[in-house]
C-alpha cells in the first residue's frame, strides 16, 4: 500500500512551502563543508555540556548523546495559533476531569466514562480522593504529543501529565541553532522560548496559595534519564536541586537540610513518579522519596507539582474518552483530533484488532516510552505472533490504533539530506492561566521509514520554529 | 458488647537512632458496627490526628532527637453491636478491585478460586472460599513474614491471619469482587490466636462483609476495626522507618476485654 507523508518544507508537487523559503533559500547558498562543519561542532558542544540521554534495557550502558539535527521544524504562525488553542483546551478539560474524578464524580454519574474503567484503574489514587487543591489544577507541566497524518491535520497521540520530559532539549535546541547559525534568527523573525523556564517558575508558585513559597525541583538522582533536565531546570530557574535523601518531615512540614540550617519547602516540582514519593504510603522499598511527604501533601502544607493520581487521565485506556471530556466541562467542540482508538478489553474491539494486526499499532495502556508496543506494518510475522499472543492473555492491557503516516521533514543522514518521521511535544503549564511558549520539542525517527520517535528507541530532535506566515 | 483494649507497643534499638517516622493507625473510628466510647494515644509528642486516604485515623509521629526506644499506648473502650454483619460506606468500592504486590492473584490463587466459586459471585460463594482457604493455608505462627505475598503464602500453606487475608482478597478481587484488608483486635475466650488481627471485607450488595479466615467466621463478632486499605501495608498498625539504631526489638502487649455492663447511675 502506498502511502502518503505531509512533509513539512515541501508541497506533493515539489515546491517549498512559504514558510520554509528563506530557511531553503539559507541552505543551499551555505556550502556542503560548512554544514558539516557546523554538525561536528554541535555535537561536541551538547557532549561537553553534558546533555545526554540515559538508555534503559541497555547492558551496555548507559549514557548517549542524543542526536540534534541542525535542520529546524518550522510551523507557521497562523498554524501554531491552532494548536495551541487546541493543547490549552485538552489540558483545561483534563484538570476539570481530575478535579471532579476526585470530588463529584459528575463525568461518571452522567455515564459519561463507566466507573469501573477509571476507580479500578491503578492509577487512581484513593489518595487524592476528596483533597482540595489549589486553583484545581492537577497537570501543573503536561506534554502533549502531537502527530500530523498524510492531510498534514494534527492528532494528539498521548497526553503526558505525570512528568513529561524533553523541555531542557527544547530549550538547548534553540541554544544551539542561535550559536551556530545566527544569521538565520537575524534573517527571520522566530518566535522566542527562552522565557520557559521562568514561565515553569511562576507556574510553580502560583500553585500554592502562599505568596512567596519556596520552590524545589525533586529529581530520583543521577541515574535517572532525564537527570540532565532536572539539573538544567532548578538551575535555569534559580532553584535547589534535591533527592528524597535531602528532604524530611516533622511535625506535618517538610524542610530541606542546607548548609544554613533546615528551610521549609512549600512546592516540590517532582520528577519522581507518584509509587516512589512515599515509602510509607506507596512502594515501601523506595529509597528517592520522602517519608511522610504523602500526610504532608495531604494536610495541604506542601504542593506537588504534578498533583499525585494525574496518571489516570493520562492512561491510554482513558485517552479515548478525551474529546467526551472537553463536551462535557468545556461543552466545546474538540479543536484537535484524537486517534480512532480500539479498546482490547472489549471483545467486540478485541477481535478487530486482532484480524488486523499487520496494519495497527497496539501499545500498552500502562506503557510509556516506546518500549511495549507493537507497530504492526514493520513489524516481523514472528513478532506479530508473539504479540497477538499477550493480547489474547491480557487483552485489557492494551488498546490499537491504526498507523498513522506522521509527517516528515528533511533531516541530516548519512546519505545527505533525506526526509524523516517527526512528531510534536508541546509543554503546557497551567498557573494562573494555562499557556504554552510557541513551539515544543521535535522529535525524529532518524531510522528511515521509522515511525517510532522516542529517543529511549533512537529518535533525534530538531528545533522547532514558530514563524510567520 | 463492651470491649476494652490496652496496647502497649516498645521499640527498643541497638543503637541510637538519629529520626524516626512513623504512620500510626491504632485509633478505631465510629462506624456502623462499632461507637469509640473513649481512646487515648499515648505518644513520645503530641501529634495531632488526621485521617488517611481510606478514612482511617491516622498519626504520622516524627523523632528528630536522638532516642533509643519508642513507647506507644493505645487503649479505650469501644462499643460493637454484634448484631450488625455487615457495614456500608459512602465511598466506591471499585478501587478495591486493584492488585498489589501482596495481594497478586498467581495462577494458582486464580484456579483455586474458580474452583472453589465456579459462576457464583455471591456471599456464600465467598463463605466457601474462606472454609478452603482456612484448610489450604495451616496458621502456623513464624513461617512468613511481613513482606510475604499471598502467591507465596498459598503456595507455602502456612502463614497467620496476615496470609490469610491476602489470598482471600487476591481470590475475591480474582473473581472480579471489590475486597479490602482489615486490621484490628479481636476478642476471644481461648489464647490461641493474638489479640491484635487481620480479616477481609468484601463488597457484596453495597455492603461490605467480613470474612475471617483465621477463625472461619464469616460474620464479625468480637472484632473491632482499626483500618482498611488494599492490603497490609495500607492498613497495619504501625509503618515506620528510622536513621541508624541498629538491630531493633519490638515488644507488642495487647489486652482485649469485654467489659461488663456498668449499671447506670
Amino acid at each position: 500500500m502506498a502511502r502518503s507523508f505531509y512533509d513539512e518544507m515541501y508541497m506533493a508537487n515539489g515546491e517549498c512551502r512559504s514558510h520554509y523559503r528563506d530557511f531553503t533559500r539559507w541552505l543551499a547558498e551555505t556550502p556542503q563543508d560548512l554544514l558539516a562543519q557546523r554538525r561536528r561542532e554541535a555535537d561536541l558542544l551538547f557532549h561537553r555540556a553534558g546533555i545526554t540521554f540515559t538508555l534503559y534495557g541497555d547492558d551496555q550502558g548507559t549514557e548517549r548523546l542524543i542526536p540534534f539535527d541542525i535542520i529546524p521544524r518550522s510551523i507557521p504562525a497562523s498554524e501554531w495559533a491552532v494548536v495551541e488553542r487546541g493543547c490549552i483546551q485538552r489540558v483545561q478539560a483534563l484538570n476539570m476531569f481530575l478535579t471532579d474524578l476526585y470530588h463529584d464524580q459528575r463525568i461518571i454519574k452522567a455515564g459519561v466514562i463507566p466507573a469501573e474503567q477509571v476507580l479500578a484503574n491503578d492509577c487512581y489514587q484513593l489518595a487524592m480522593q476528596g483533597l482540595d487543591l489549589h486553583r484545581n489544577t492537577y497537570a501543573h507541566i503536561a506534554g502533549v504529543d502531537l502527530v500530523r497524518d498524510g492531510d498534514g491535520s494534527y492528532y494528539v497521540l498521548e497526553d503526558n501529565l505525570r512528568t513529561p520530559s524533553g523541555v531542557s532539549y527544547m530549550l538547548e535546541d534553540r541554544k544551539m541553532m542561535m550559536r551556530l547559525f545566527p544569521e538565520l534568527f537575524a534573517a527571520q523573525r522566530v518566535a522566542p522560548i527562552d522565557h520557559y523556564p521562568s514561565l515553569l517558575l511562576d507556574t510553580l508558585r502560583a500553585s500554592s496559595p502562599l505568596d512567596n513559597p519556596t520552590v524545589v525541583v525533586l529529581t530520583p538522582g543521577r541515574f535517572n534519564s532525564a537527570y540532565f533536565e532536572h539539573a538544567f531546570l532548578a538551575r535555569e530557574m534559580g532553584v535547589e536541586l534535591v533527592e528524597g535523601a535531602d528532604l524530611y518531615v516533622r511535625d506535618d512540614k517538610l524542610f530541606m537540610r542546607t548548609t544554613s540550617g533546615p528551610k521549609q519547602v512549600d512546592v516540590i516540582y517532582r520528577r519522581l513518579d507518584d509509587a516512589f514519593l512515599d515509602p510509607l504510603a506507596f512502594n515501601p522499598d523506595s529509597m528517592l522519596g520522602v517519608p511522610g511527604l504523602l500526610s504532608t501533601y495531604r494536610s495541604g502544607n506542601v504542593v506537588l507539582a504534578n498533583a499525585i493520581g494525574t496518571g489516570v487521565a493520562d492512561d491510554k485506556s482513558i485517552y479515548p474518552y478525551v474529546d467526551e471530556m472537553i463536551r462535557f466541562y468545556l461543552t466545546e467542540e474538540p479543536i484537535l483530533k484524537n486517534v480512532p482508538t480500539w479498546q482490547c478489553r472489549k471483545p467486540a474491539d478485541l477481535s478487530h484488532v486482532l484480524a488486523n494486526l499487520s496494519e495497527l499499532v497496539v501499545k500498552e495502556t500502562q506503557g510509556s516510552g516506546g518500549y511495549g508496543m507493537l507497530v504492526g506494518p514493520a513489524a516481523s510475522k514472528a513478532e506479530i505472533e508473539a504479540f497477538r499472543a499477550r493480547l489474547i492473555a491480557k487483552p485489557h492491557a492494551y488498546i490499537a490504533q491504526p498507523t498513522l503516516c506522521l509527517s516528515t521533514c528533511p533531516t541530516f543522514v548519512e546519505q545527505g539530506i533525506a526526509p524523516r518521521h517527526i512528531d510534536l511535544r508541546p509543554f503546557v503549564l497551567s498557573g494562573r492561566e494555562t499557556r504554552l511558549v510557541p513551539g515544543g520539542l521535535t522529535r525524529v525517527a532518524l531510522r528511515e521509514g521509522s515511525l517510532v520517535v522516542n529517543s529511549s528507541q533512537g529518535g533525534g530532535t530538531k528545533d522547532t520554529w514558530v514563524v510567520e506566515d | 458488647m463492651r470491649l476494652s483494649i490496652s496496647h502497649d507497643t516498645t521499640y527498643h534499638y541497638e543503637d541510637q537512632v538519629r529520626a524516626s517516622i512513623q504512620y500510626l493507625r491504632m485509633t478505631p473510628h465510629d462506624s456502623e458496627r462499632q461507637q469509640v466510647l473513649n481512646w487515648q494515644l499515648n505518644l513520645p509528642r503530641p501529634v495531632r490526628a488526621q485521617v488517611d486516604p481510606y478514612g482511617n485515623i491516622l498519626h504520622v509521629l516524627t523523632m528528630d532527637e536522638p532516642h533509643e526506644s519508642i513507647v506507644i499506648g493505645a487503649q479505650g473502650v469501644v462499643e460493637i453491636n454484634e448484631t450488625l454483619e455487615a457495614e456500608h460506606e459512602a465511598l466506591s468500592a471499585y478501587p478495591f478491585l486493584r492488585f498489589t504486590q501482596l495481594t497478586e492473584a498467581d495462577d494458582a490463587l486464580r484456579e483455586f478460586s474458580l474452583k472453589q466459586c465456579h459462576d457464583r459471585r455471591d456471599r456464600s460463594a465467598l463463605i466457601d472460599l474462606m472454609h478452603a482457604l482456612n484448610s489450604h493455608i495451616e496458621y502456623v505462627p513464624g513461617t512468613t513474614a511481613i513482606e510475604t505475598s499471598a502467591a507465596q503464602a498459598f503456595a507455602g500453606r502456612q502463614g497467620v491471619c496476615q496470609d490469610h487475608a491476602h489470598a482471600f482478597l487476591a481470590c475475591a478481587r480474582a473473581l472480579g469482587i471489590p475486597a479490602r484488608y482489615v486490621s484490628g483486635y479481636l476478642y476471644t475466650d481461648s489464647s490461641d490466636h493474638l489479640a491484635s488481627h487481620a480479616w477481609a471485607e468484601a463488597w457484596l450488595d453495597d455492603a461490605w462483609y467480613s470474612f475471617d479466615v483465621t477463625n472461619c467466621l464469616d460474620k464479625p463478632s468480637r472484632h473491632l476495626k482499626l483500618a482498611v486499605g488494599l492490603d497490609y501495608l495500607d492498613a497495619c498498625p504501625v509503618r515506620g522507618m528510622r536513621r541508624g539504631g541498629g538491630i531493633e526489638q519490638m515488644r507488642a502487649r495487647v489486652e482485649v476485654a469485654s467489659t461488663p455492663m456498668v449499671q447506670e447511675q
